[in-house]
């Protein structure tokens, strides 16, 4: 970042903004709340459950309690389903984003018939709360007789993932060149090649911003899951967590100790690729 | 390239069906799995079907009446839903756009802090639940301990037990689950303000009230409508939330229309009313939707 080197200055001044510091210690106040209920529950999560009874919320643990994440391991299943958000995840996520990718640049590059309809309905989907259909959602997965299996879950994450994906790459697949992909054409490559060998190398910026925004999405999905996933045993994470929370609601350590491993793989992921989360995000949204 | 012998391979030259092939997969998925639901429960909405037999019988606008007329808790639901948008458009995005205005300076510390922040968007929604539910906790959680170790003990609640309280207590673990992404937008808003207009300004004279007034909030006004149509439809798919805290309860005091469709359909085994409620919903929406695309796509356009 620019700027560490003389903070609290306007650009160009040579003296510290006062008004700079002010905000800066609000930010800061603003960020102790905010870091405050991780704080809470990664305490909490390496106390014995007489401990937590016993002392003050904030109170840092004085013996560290590290079987409270063994036990709610065992308790919560999550062998199972840490398995099972895997296998959903990884099939889903690249082949999500290559459909996407292929419709995109089919739309914004191929004049077929129709293809501003189609494109006008799949990005009507980006506007829809899937949340609002689970019961014609489960209908459907149900008719192909899919419910408690992976494709049964994976086929409309697909089909909820495609909206949003289709528009961002279709602005970003419409922004380049047609000098990049004519000569192609006309030495006789097919647009399968022109795809494979132009498109996706030019869009892997846009196209790891995506995969990560994905990944993160489909990783936490809960409502879907919860209607179509019904078997313990097929469950995904957020399922097995609230399940562990109505379960187990005495275990003030175990329940946080679960928290914290639900949380811990999704904030890994977004601390390694934070650059791309904004890009990813901000790039269909907002530009100039 | 392998050649491709006879009919087959002529045909796959043809640029149309090289085109139809690239959309196929997407489009199959989405119109069988997301449009098609679309429409389904519209037509849903007019059948009574428990959603498992084969005894679906047509009942016209039987769901409606009930839904509208004979239960209670959709108004309560409808109601609900309403001051959660209302809530939802104002404070996290004014929470957001204030720390985008402080992490657009130049203070120390800016891309930690700007991690901080958005760390709750990326957290599954049902564990922010879980985990400010245990914040809420009344004899042992974050909220009364500090409340009685500060000194007002009076203050302390049974924050998600108590019917006028429990809807603004899940509103607050959403304020802290979502400002980061109305940070990051205005961000990206406040990164695109364009530097010599603003040098400009402030060689003319201009103060830091006017340079904000004159420069900074027209250069925002496309990112401030993104953040505000965004924060509506995402509020109106509070539901992870809401679930994993109170469940709709205590006495339907946090339920909404989203739940409340999702409950009648698939706990209390009513397809045809749970589908009403949620074209009733559905409405609602496209009827916030509808102007914002045709605004899009206008923008869209003009970039061509």
């Amino acid at each position: 970042m620019s700027g560490v080197a003389s903070p609290f200055r306007q650009a160009g001044a040579e003296r510290v903004d006062p008004l700079l510091v002010a905000l800066w210690i609000a930010l800061i106040i603003v960020a102790v709340v905010w870091i405050a209920p991780f704080i809470f529950i990664i305490f909490t999560s390496l106390k014995s459950n007489a401990t937590v009874m016993g002392t003050g919320a904030f109170s840092p643990p004085t013996s560290l309690a590290w079987e409270n994440f063994t036990n709610a391991w065992r308790r919560g299943d999550f062998g199972t389903t840490v398995v099972n958000s895997t296998i959903i995840t990884i099939i889903k996520v690249p082949l999500g984003l290559m459909i996407s990718a292929m419709a995109a640049y089919s739309l914004s590059r191929i004049q077929i018939w129709g293809h501003k309809v189609v494109f006008l309905a799949i990005v009507f989907g980006t506007m829809i709360p899937f949340q609002v259909m689970l019961a014609p959602i489960f209908k459907q997965v149900n008719s192909f007789g899919l419910i408690n299996t992976y494709v049964g879950i994976i086929l409309p994450y697909l089909a909820f993932g495609v909206p949003y994906q289709v528009f961002i790459l279709h602005g970003f697949f419409k922004e380049v060149p047609k000098e990049l992909s004519e000569a192609a054409l006309i030495d006789g490559a097919s647009h399968f090649t022109v795809f494979r060998r132009i498109f996706l190398p030019v869009s892997l910026p846009v196209l790891a911003a995506l995969l990560i925004l994905d990944f993160v999405a489909t990783w936490n999905e809960f409502a879907m899951a919860l209607v179509i996933l019904q078997d313990p045993d097929r469950w995904t994470l957020p399922l097995g967590l609230m399940s562990f929370q109505s379960q187990f609601a005495r275990d003030y350590g175990q329940l946080n100790a679960a928290i914290v491993m639900t949380v811990l793989p999704a904030a890994i992921v977004y601390l390694i690729f934070q650059r791309y989360f904004v890009s990813g995000l901000t790039s269909g949204a907002v530009k100039e | 390239m392998p050649a491709r012998s006879g009919q087959l391979g002529r045909k796959l030259q043809d640029p149309t069906l090289q085109g139809l092939m690239l959309l196929a997969p997407a489009v199959l998925a989405y119109a069988v799995f997301a449009f098609y639901p679309m429409i389904d429960v519209i037509q849903l909405s007019f059948m009574k079907w428990n959603g498992l037999n084969a005894d679906k019988h047509w009942v016209g606008l039987d769901n409606y009446r009930y839904v509208l007329h004979d239960d209670p808790v959709f108004w309560v639901a409808l109601k609900n839903t309403l001051i959660w948008t209302f809530l939802s458009v104002i404070f996290p995005p004014l929470i957001g756009f204030g720390l985008a205005l402080g992490l657009n300076q130049n203070i120390p510390g800016r891309s930690p802090l700007r991690a901080l922040f958005y760390m709750p968007v990326i957290i599954a929604p049902i564990a922010v639940a879980t985990m400010w539910r245990w914040m809420f906790d009344p004899f042992f959680g974050l909220f009364n301990s500090l409340l009685s170790a500060a000194g007002w003990p009076n203050l302390i609640q049974d924050w998600l037990g108590d019917r006028n309280v429990a809807l603004y207590s899940v509103f607050i673990a959403y304020v802290w689950e979502v400002a980061g992404f109305s940070m990051v937008l205005f961000l990206a808003g406040l990164q695109g303000v364009s530097q010599t207009l603003v040098e400009a300004a402030r060689i003319d004279g201009a103060g830091r009230l006017q340079l904000f007034r004159y420069v900074t909030l027209p250069a925002l006004r496309p990112t401030i409508t993104i953040v505000l149509i965004l924060s509506l439809i995402n509020s109106l798919k509070a539901f992870d939330i809401v679930y994993g805290m109170t469940g709709g309860g205590p006495a339907q005091s946090t339920q909404m229309l989203a739940m409340w469709a999702y409950t009648q359909a698939m706990q209390l085994g009513d397809f045809g009313r749970g589908s009403a409620i949620s074209v009733v919903l559905l409405l609602i929406t496209v009827a916030i939707v509808i102007p914002y695309l045709r605004w899009t796509l206008k923008r869209q356009e003009a970039y061509q």
